[in-house]
């Protein structure tokens, strides 16, 4: 996708510089929130301005909203009975396994150092036992990680 | 009704704030949040499989599915603009107050935490899901010491344990391995 959105703004309606584009890619990831959309409203809010950024952010959501939206009223008008009923609950464990993928393809990236995997199995286990708590352990493993690079860049700097 | 939409605009607005780590994690927080919502962990797991085929951002997908089935179109509407919200917000404030965005430390540190805690949540959200889907009809979790064999239904966790190493181990496409697992459901699964 994103190959497809840098030719458009930035060959074609000329309206940021290459750098500028990736910057504001770059950015999108590490902020909280949908990252397609964050790079939206960057993009927006820089070419146009607030009008700008309504534009592009609303541009970025609703094709989605309408497809899914359509897809949901599809999905449940399936009978779920006899082989419907057993295809369901095949899909379902593939469904679930494909998220536990995504886990294990993030953390290949992520899970690197002795911190890294006490705060995953931390997050993992503080979750499992406290439904709804997530924003809070984001919260507390962030703080955790400033706090952590603090102290080894100290330790770095007496060295 | 409009209890229902405002529980819904809030819960995804959260989401979306907290949201680091990308549409995972983001998935992962509203399968904690399903309950509150009447949603089930076998509805949360057709969520996953939709968005495969339905192209979009996977929080705003989800944010769409759980409002709908929680409160119609309008819920639909009040979820999806919730989730959405922090992005106008916090874009509005780095664009104006931060002058050079890269190599920022605070951000740094603070993805140093983040993601690894996104792993966490992710895997989370997966296990609460096989908990509840790789079960057999009308089977509950607890009984899975008691006795084993009519709870977990073994053809389902062997769909499970293929599909992750297809896709981990041999990056097979995951719409194959769901399209595949569907069709092995619909001849074998009781």
């Amino acid at each position: 996708m994103l190959p497809v959105i840098e030719n458009d703004i930035v060959v074609k309606y000329k309206m940021m510089p290459r750098e500028d584009f990736l910057e504001y890619a770059t950015l999108s990831q590490s902020l909280p929130g949908v990252i397609a959309l964050n790079c939206a409203t960057f993009v927006g809010r820089r070419a146009a301005g607030t009008l700008g950024m309504l534009a592009a952010g609303f541009g970025a959501t609703v094709s989605a909203f309408a497809l899914m939206i359509a897809a949901t009223i599809l999905l449940n008008i399936i009978p779920q009975q006899g082989p419907v009923a057993g295809a369901f609950r095949g899909i379902r464990a593939a469904s679930a396994a494909l998220i536990f993928a995504a886990a294990f393809t993030l953390g290949r990236h992520n899970i690197k150092t002795v911190f890294s995997v006490i705060v995953m199995l931390a997050a993992f286990t503080a979750v499992i036992f406290w439904n709804g708590g997530a924003p809070f352990v984001i919260l507390a493993a962030g703080f955790a990680g400033y706090f952590y690079q603090r102290i080894k860049s100290k330790k770095k700097a007496e060295k | 009704m409009i209890i229902k939409l405002f529980e819904l605009f809030v819960s995804f607005f959260k989401i979306g704030i907290f949201g680091f780590g990308g549409g995972y994690s983001m998935l992962s927080m509203i399968i904690g949040e399903a309950d509150k919502f009447s949603i089930s962990a076998a509805q949360m797991a057709d969520l996953n499989a939709l968005d495969m085929v339905v192209p979009g951002p996977i929080a705003i997908n989800a944010a769409t599915y759980v409002g709908y089935l929680y409160a119609g179109v309008f819920g639909a509407v009040f979820a999806t603009f919730g989730v959405i919200l922090p992005s106008f917000i916090i874009v509005t404030l780095i664009m104006r107050f931060i002058a050079k965005y890269r190599g920022n430390k605070i951000m740094d540190g603070f993805l140093t935490g983040g993601k690894p805690a996104a792993v966490g949540l992710i895997a989370a959200g997966a296990a609460t899901i096989a908990a509840s889907v790789l079960l057999q009809p009308n089977a509950v979790l607890s009984a899975i010491f008691t006795n084993p064999l009519e709870t977990i239904s073994i053809f389902l966790v062997a769909v499970f344990a293929v599909t992750a190493v297809a896709n981990i181990r041999f990056k097979v496409n995951p719409i194959l391995l769901t399209v595949l697992a569907g069709i092995a459901g619909a001849f074998l699964a009781k």
